[in-house]
């Protein structure tokens, strides 16, 4: 029978098992990759270099793990805030010219495949709208996890979903006229 | 729901591949710091060291344990009030002790 993750965590809690906890990190890679990616607009490497960090983090502070929440809503979370740091030191623009995203919109210009622009559409989004859709639409994070991993309140990251969704929706009428 | 908003949720969840490990999960075990098993033995070794030489000090210099079984009976000679009171004080401070380990709480961490 497979271990939970709770199993897992119990192990790297009692005996400091990091076979237990690369099974953890086998898991949970995919996941937590694909959210930087998105966050990082498909900067794969640092995408990756961020995953990393996370995973680290998480090892290191795992004492601080609960199990209040899902441990993939609590490895989002360190991952946000990894990737917060490192937007903060890259001093990165939080947010995207409108009508830069409109004229990344056209049809005209996109790329052919429906998924490709749509995934092009969700990394235009400003930060904010692309990091709600991500972990509510994509991943199926709840709105109230989400504004945990966030740490926003509830409300705002009903609005990003909502903002961002319209824009996507708005990419896709134009995709299929 | 309307169907573009149908297609939108289906298009965004299908739109996440899975990402192969490709050695990730290798190169985040070989960062980890070096597992606490060996240091929590290190320190067990330490603890009973330190244990063994203070009992052998104290041995000694209680010339054998003489002083104790001195000490005992001249306890076992007084008031019964008085080893009543001892073992009171004794029992209150390891149920002191005790609590204050089980209410103390890790901090919250904020990885």
């Amino acid at each position: 029978m497979e271990l939970t993750d709770a199993d897992l965590i119990a192990r790297v809690l009692v005996d400091d098992d990091q076979h237990a906890f690369s099974e953890l990190v086998r898991r949970h890679q995919s996941a937590v990759r694909g959210v930087l990616r998105q966050l990082t607009r498909t900067d794969v490497a640092l995408a990756d270099d961020l995953a990393q960090e996370t995973f680290l983090r998480a090892y290191k502070h795992v004492r601080s793990f609960r199990g209040e929440a899902k441990f993939s809503t609590w490895l989002y979370r360190i991952a946000y805030n990894c990737f917060r740091e490192d937007a903060r030191k890259r001093k990165e623009l939080v947010g995207v010219d409108e009508a830069q995203l409109q004229g990344e919109l056209d049809p005209q210009t996109s790329d052919p495949g429906l998924r490709h622009d749509l995934m092009h559409a969700l990394s235009l989004l400003p930060l904010n709208e692309r990091s709600a859709v991500t972990l509510c639409c994509q991943n199926g994070l709840s709105h109230d996890e989400a504004a945990r991993v966030l740490d926003i309140p509830l409300g705002t990251v009903k609005t990003n979903v909502l903002r961002g969704r319209e824009k996507l929706k708005k990419m896709l009428q134009a995709w299929a006229n | 729901m309307e169907p573009t908003e149908d297609l939108l949720d289906r298009q965004l969840r299908e739109a996440i591949p899975y990402i192969e490990d490709d050695g990730f999960t290798a190169r985040v075990v070989q960062k980890l710091p070096p597992a606490k098993g060996r240091r929590r033995s290190l320190r067990s070794v330490i603890l009973i060291g330190s244990s063994a030489l203070a009992s052998g000090a104290a041995y000694i210099l209680s010339d054998g344990g003489r002083s104790v079984v001195v000490e005992l009976s001249r306890l076992a000679a007084g008031s019964i009030w008085w080893v009543f009171g001892i073992a009171l004080a004794s029992g209150i401070a390891v149920m002191a002790g005790g609590l204050a380990a089980a209410m103390a709480k890790p901090g919250q961490l904020q990885p």
